[in-house]
């Protein structure tokens, strides 16, 4: 690994270097929608993080389709809503944590037709606007790639301590089962023999009483 | 000398298309359910996992799990796997162009599937020779990008997989209460169904035996 203080120095590209970057610029899923269903994309978000998403029509089976779109939180409120278009964005910070949908459908319902949706979904560190924070602190090319592998390895390291405590949580659970298990076992087993001593005892008394015994 | 800041930052971003943080992303499959991704260069590294989210089995037979099939631009099959619960796939994809990722549902309900899809590229040796200005810096940080996506993408299965196991945990503590209480209740109602049975029978036999 080259060590970082060489990684500082200046980082200069040509323009045909980055017109090659740019221009192969095609990012994220696609989604194939047809006339007869929705189709819906959900993550489920921790609460106050970025998210930003991108949809844009990318091939279509007929002329002159459209989409139409609709972003809900968790609790059922609407984001996003678009109607007839080809393309979109939206951009909200959840409030709550929970699963977040966005559903694509056609307006036509005819079966044969189809179109492919290009969608960039992308939350936390990724969401960021990287271009401003850039100009705001001057950062150069190296210097803003590596800002941004330092936020990602931050968030990584977030995402473990959530995975711990999650961990944590599921082993305290599994343990009160297997102590419930051993008491309600031998509940089970109490309560049986009660019940059968009780049989016994009470028809006793009974033949007694009609003086059979 | 502000033009060059500016494109810089437009290189920066460019650059940072490979440092998307995880998508766990969720669908519901009901038979088929397929997603496109597009290989911008030939030779890159595709890598994902998947898990299906069962939230209440009763019988394990009932849930397979999902098969995946990824095709090619040329319709040629790249991967395949057999029904899983959960599995991580890694393939080099051959051609660039937009590869087809096929979930298949063999059970008759439908199933929650989260899953993650990345396309990794690290400029390789053949562009440090063509281009004077790419230097080796740059591969090796995007080589460090690419890992740290690999990390997030590990840790997103795990916690996909640590849900699945949760549900299955609490599903197994509400089971276990609610048969202990269902058994109880049910071993006292045919004791004392039992006893009364009797006793009506020898109520009514009572006159035959003192003959």
């Amino acid at each position: 690994m080259i060590p970082l203080v060489e990684c500082f120095g200046s980082h200069i590209l040509t323009l045909r270097q980055l017109f090659n970057f740019i221009s192969n610029i095609v990012e994220g899923l696609q989604l194939e929608v047809t006339g007869r269903t929705t189709k819906c994309i959900a993550e489920e978000i921790q609460s106050d993080v970025l998210v930003v998403g991108d949809y844009k029509v990318v091939s279509t089976s007929e002329d002159d389709l459209s989409v139409t779109a609709k972003v809900t939180s968790p609790y059922g409120k609407q984001l996003h809503h678009l109607e007839n278009v080809h393309s979109g964005q939206f951009a909200f910070t959840s409030k709550e944590s929970g699963k977040y949908v966005a559903c694509f459908w056609l307006q036509s319902a005819h079966p044969n037709v189809h179109l492919n949706l290009a969608l960039d979904w992308k939350t936390g560190v990724g969401a960021k606007d990287w271009e401003s924070i850039a100009k705001k602190e001057k950062l150069d090319g190296m210097q803003l790639e590596l800002r941004q592998l330092e936020e990602a390895v931050g968030s990584i390291h977030k995402e473990m301590l959530y995975l711990r405590d999650r961990e944590a949580e599921m082993r305290n659970l599994n343990e009160l089962t297997n102590s419930r298990v051993g008491w309600f076992g031998i509940m089970s087993l109490l309560v049986c023999l009660g019940v059968a001593g009780w049989q016994l005892w009470h028809l006793k008394t009974f033949f007694e009483r009609k003086k059979l015994l | 000398m502000r033009i060059w800041a500016l494109l810089l930052g437009i290189a920066a971003t460019a650059l940072s298309v490979c440092l998307r943080t995880a998508d766990g992303l969720t669908m519901t499959v009901h038979k088929v359910e397929c997603v496109y991704e597009e290989v911008e260069y030939d030779g890159d590294m595709v890598y994902g996992n998947f898990v299906v989210q069962d939230y209440e089995i009763f019988w394990g037979s009932d849930h397979p799990g999902i098969e995946l099939v990824v095709t090619g631009p040329q319709g040629n099959k790249v991967h395949s796997s057999t029904s899983k619960e959960a599995e991580k796939f890694e393939f080099r994809a051959p051609r660039r162009g937009l590869y087809k990722f096929c979930f298949h549902n063999p059970a008759l309900a439908p199933e929650d599937l989260t899953f993650y899809i990345h396309v990794g590229h690290i400029p390789g040796i053949q562009d440090l020779a063509q281009d004077e200005n790419l230097k080796p810096v740059n591969v090796k940080i995007a080589q460090l990008a690419e890992a740290l996506e690999a990390v997030s993408a590990e840790i997103r299965y795990m916690q996909n997989r640590d849900k699945r196991h949760r549900s299955t945990n609490e599903s197994t503590q509400r089971r276990l209460i609610a048969y202990t209480v269902a058994e109880s209740v049910m071993l006292l109602g045919a004791s004392i169904g039992q006893v009364y049975l009797i006793q009506q029978l020898f109520s009514k036999r009572i006159g035959y035996n003192r003959v």
